[in-house]
């Protein structure tokens, strides 16, 4: 059954699209610069980014808030599709390369002269499209085939993804895939005939970033309220209960990586043109990591949650790395800290037990079974259900 | 450990300046050695250094037996113009060297070579001069080889086995016949079983060019029974020589294939053993991960952490045994008086900071266990979590207090160097992590199945509430092995701050590798974890000598892994329990 949507969430989501995608758009457009209501082409830029963190962010949430997955290597969809899209930006760079050749510069440096077949059809705007979904959703598929036939979960499941992501960016560091080895993929001058390094285009970057990121969450609100979505929940707080059900546990979760893993690649198809680098930097445990910070932090379990982290740790990021460069990696693992140890609900469970105190309803802080609840996750003891001595853990 | 001698230059650095020091400490030596010499040999050296011409080479040929450091000494310095002819007044010249120590002015006083006298004045004051003011003997090109040569010759009668074992081999791959009597008459005097198998050696590579296939023959045949790998490219010679004879080309072909043959050989038992020593690296730092994760079931993203704890330990050891720490954060230097040691004393630092680096890391384990993993036990995925955490704080921790760059940390000089066992190098860093690793295993295994403690830690491991009922403090012995597998870490840390730089990012390296090494191995079973250490670590060594390419080797073992979880989804030795969670 279908959960009711609140006329509130509804209107909240409407105001706050009305603001990200047509007001602020229209205030860096239109109002001259040395209005105090301008807003610089700085700020869309780096909103931009934050929406992608924020898709990210809700991909995470949708393993590891809905399904339990903890999955060390989301990042590395994300540079996938970074990557994808990248190619087909190297390619429109054409022959303004500083070699001035019809091939991408690191090619040239390496004494290519002329491009490697799978190269060639990135010059089309719709297949390197279909490579964005393709290449992250194929290798998503492939590894949680492998990984939840041989019912690898938990803690295994988050050490397998980090390995993976490990050797993929062993893996792009490398000259000889000829993928731009440590420096990656940058120096973009068009896409589709539009300048990416001008005011406008990124403005339109922020506008689509804006659009997709809502459109994932339409998406993700309502993939979680269907019945899949119940099963999700389900696997979450109890996988043995779902497979004793009848349920095949594995082929659920393998749909929901999968699919988190394409919003993933798109948001990272997404965020190269902002940025104008793509790199195996971006592949790195820490950025994932960093990601689910960003759960974390803004609350998992809900939709809202990812995305307010994001924006927020992110902010927060932007402004330490510059005030404080030396405290930013402390502030950021003291951050993960205080909410994994005191706030388990983020900052979303946080505003709900602030509520929840003002009505002096005594409920637990978000009562809807969206939330997760750690200490609910497991029965503490296992000999009376299983009638066999504990396994050592 | 044996206490190593103390003359045993310190560090690559000390060596080096060790190094120079010794070409002067040579000259000086000869000066003082003067009375030794007889007089002899200084009336031919003053003798070469006046003649002229064939007769000239003829001479310093000559002096290659004489086994004299004044002879070594002169003719070290006469390509460089360092001696020097000084008119005696009466038209003879007196060939000098200048003395090293110069004086107030910058004159040095000139040292006689015929007679090892210091060159007097007048008054019978010894007399000093200004080495540009004088005319130094020539040498041309043909003399400087000649020297170089006799110089060669001379070094057969060093007294380092080790030196000599070396111009023996080189004067072997020159191949000129001229050297054959010289090294068989050397085989005869020679007590050193190591360098007698170069002397025969070498003779039987210059004897390859005989034209006599009475000597070649059984020459090739010597260098194939030995299976020589200097030689090969001389059999190859051999082979592609038009002038050799069908019998000749047979036997250097033999040759070759038992050199092939043994080469391969080598070449498998090097990467065995290094293979051995990598998985032995794996297993001291994955150890420590198998007690907090494999028996706690504590994911302890900070591992990595620990691990450098521990080599900065032993960094901070070092420091303070030696030239004091200097910790720019805090804007000074730090060192106890008294400790400031050099030579032998510096070496055993060592064997300070190897306890020093346990301690370390398990202090930081108990500080981590009480403040942050004791209220997380039953959520596994958040102390994953809050793990990394710290381990984000401790690394910029690391880099605050001892700065971004790596520091280096010396090894003493019992862990730098190596041996050879029939062509095998085995370095003795990585037969020490071999032992060291043997040894850390025996003792964990020990302490968890015949102390007291071991029976309550695997109490609680296997049952923590059982083992509450039964009147454990589970929250002590939680406290105790995470601080003993803590303790491995920075025992980990410790070896590899011998082995390579120590950085703040030293354990980002290792913590995927333990972490699969230890899931390989089987979780909760710490020999699992010993025979998935030694076999992953001998297949990335393997792996890497067939795609000649660590990073390549080590994409593959990690995608192997992630299909060998396949097979056995709970790794080698999977813990049996009926229990479905886990």
């Amino acid at each position: 059954m279908q959960k009711k949507i609140s006329s509130w969430e509804i209107l909240a989501v409407l105001l706050c699209s009305v603001v990200a995608l047509v007001v602020i758009p229209c205030l860096n457009a239109f109002v001259p610069e040395t209005s105090a209501l301008h807003i610089s082409n700085f700020s869309i830029n780096l909103w931009g980014r934050y929406f992608c963190y924020a898709v990210v962010a809700i991909s995470v949430d949708l393993l590891w808030g809905y399904t339990g997955l903890l999955s060390l290597g989301q990042c590395l969809y994300f540079a996938l599709g970074g990557y994808m899209m990248g190619m087909y930006l190297m390619r429109m760079i054409g022959s303004l390369g500083q070699y001035h050749m019809p091939i991408p510069d690191f090619l040239v440096f390496l004494g290519w002269t002329r491009l490697p077949v799978f190269w060639k059809p990135f010059a089309s705007f719709p297949f390197a499209l279909m490579m964005v979904v393709l290449l992250p959703g194929a290798l998503a598929y492939v590894f949680g085939f492998l990984a939840f036939r041989s019912r690898i979960r938990g803690v295994y499941f988050s050490i397998l993804t980090q390995a993976l992501t490990y050797a993929a960016c062993l893996l792009f560091f490398r000259n000889n895939i000829l993928m731009g080895g440590n420096n990656g993929f940058t120096d973009f001058k068009y896409m589709l005939g539009y300048d990416t390094r001008s005011a406008s285009t990124q403005r339109g970057l922020y506008i689509i970033s804006g659009v997709f990121l809502l459109l994932v969450y339409i998406f993700c609100k309502w993939l979680t309220g269907t019945k899949l979505g119940k099963v999700q929940r389900a696997i979450r707080d109890s996988e043995n209960r779902v497979l004793f059900s009848g349920y095949a546990a594995g082929n659920f979760k393998l749909f929901i990586f999968v699919v988190a893993s394409v919003i993933a690649g798109l948001a990272g198809a997404l965020y190269v043109p902002q940025v104008g680098i793509i790199n195996p930097g971006e592949m790195s445990t820490q950025n994932s990591l960093e990601a689910i910070v960003w759960v974390a932090v803004g609350g998992r379990g809900t939709l809202v949650g990812p995305i307010i982290g994001a924006i927020f740790v992110n902010a927060f990021k932007s402004w330490a790395t510059e005030a404080y460069p030396d405290y930013w990696p402390i502030f950021l693992g003291g951050m993960f800290l205080l909410v994994v140890l005191f706030l388990p609900g983020g900052i979303v469970g946080l505003v709900g037990h602030i509520v929840n105190l003002f009505k002096r309803r005594g409920q637990p802080p978000v009562s809807s079974s969206d939330t997760y609840a750690p200490t609910a996750s497991k029965p503490p003891t296992a000999p009376a259900v299983t009638g066999a001595p504990l396994p050592p853990k | 450990m044996t206490t190593p001698p103390p003359c045993r230059a310190a560090g690559a650095f000390r060596q080096l300046a060790g190094f120079l020091s010794f070409c002067v400490f040579l000259l000086a030596v000869a000066v003082s050695a003067r009375a030794d010499d007889s007089a002899a040999t200084r009336q031919l050296l003053c003798k070469a250094i006046q003649s002229e011409g064939d007769e000239q080479l003829k001479i310093i040929a000559s002096l290659a037996d004489s086994n004299s450091d004044l002879v070594r000494k002169v003719l070290v310095a006469w390509p460089n113009d360092g001696v020097f002819l000084i008119d005696a007044g009466d038209g003879t010249k007196i060939p000098v060297m200048l003395e090293d120590a110069q004086d107030a002015d910058g004159k040095q006083k000139a040292v006689r070579i015929d007679t090892g006298d210091y060159l007097k004045d007048a008054t019978g004051k010894p007399e000093a001069f200004f080495a540009n003011d004088l005319d130094s003997v020539d040498s041309d090109f043909r003399l400087k080889k000649v020297i170089k040569n006799t110089l060669e010759l001379m070094t057969l009668n060093d007294p380092d086995a080790e030196t000599r074992r070396s111009v023996v081999m080189k004067l072997g791959m020159t191949q000129n016949p001229a050297y054959v009597p010289v090294l068989q008459a050397r085989v005869a005097k020679e007590s050193n079983p190591m360098v007698r198998t170069a002397l025969n050696d070498a003779i039987a590579i210059i004897q390859l060019k005989d034209p006599n296939p009475a000597v070649q023959i059984p020459a090739i045949e010597h260098l194939g029974s030995v299976t020589l790998i200097a030689s090969r490219d001389v059999l190859t010679a051999v082979v592609q020589d038009p002038a050799s004879t069908a019998d000749e080309v047979k036997a250097a072909r033999q040759s070759l294939s038992m050199i092939e043959a043994h080469i391969a050989r080598v070449d498998f038992f090097g990467t065995l053993f290094r293979g051995l020593s990598l998985g032995s690296i794996l297993l001291v730092v994955a150890l420590g991960l198998a007690i907090t994760f494999g028996l706690m079931g504590v994911i302890n993203m900070a591992h990595g952490e620990l691990i450098a704890v521990g080599a900065y330990t032993c960094y901070v050891v070092e420091n303070v045994f030696g030239s004091g720490l200097w910790l720019s954060p805090f804007g000074f230097s730090f060192h106890i008086p008294g400790l400031n040691r050099v030579g032998w004393q510096f070496q055993t630092y060592f064997i300070f900071a190897i306890p020093a680096a346990f301690l370390m890391s398990a202090l930081v384990g108990i500080l981590l266990e009480v403040t942050v993993i004791r209220f997380l036990y039953r959520r596994p995925l958040e102390s994953l979590l809050a793990t990394w955490g710290v381990s984000l704080i401790l690394q910029q921790t690391f880099h605050l207090v001892f700065g971004a760059a790596n520091v280096q940390v010396d090894s003493p000089s019992w862990l730098s160097g190596n041996f050879t066992i029939s062509d095998v190098i085995l370095g003795y860093n990585r037969l020490f992590v071999i032992g060291f690793a043997v040894v850390i295993v025996f003792l964990t295994w020990l302490l968890l199945t015949r102390t007291p403690l071991g029976l309550l830690i695997r109490a609680v491991m296997q049952n923590r509430n059982m083992a509450a009922c039964m009147g454990v403090r589970t929250e002590k012995v939680n406290m105790l092995t995470f601080a003993f597998g803590s303790g491995l870490a920075g025992l980990a840390g410790a070896f590899l701050s011998q082995i390579g730089n120590v950085g703040p990012n030293l354990g980002q390296n290792y913590i995927v590798d333990a972490f699969m090494t230890v899931v390989v191995g089987g979780v909760g079973n710490l020999f699992g974890t010993v025979y998935s250490a030694l076999g992953i670590g001998t297949i990335d060594e393997i792996l890497q000598q067939v795609f000649g390419s660590p990073v390549v080797g080590k994409i593959t073992v990690l995608v192997c892994i992630i299909l060998f979880l396949q097979w056995r989804p709970s790794g080698l030795f999977a813990t049996k329990g009926r229990g479905l969670e886990s």
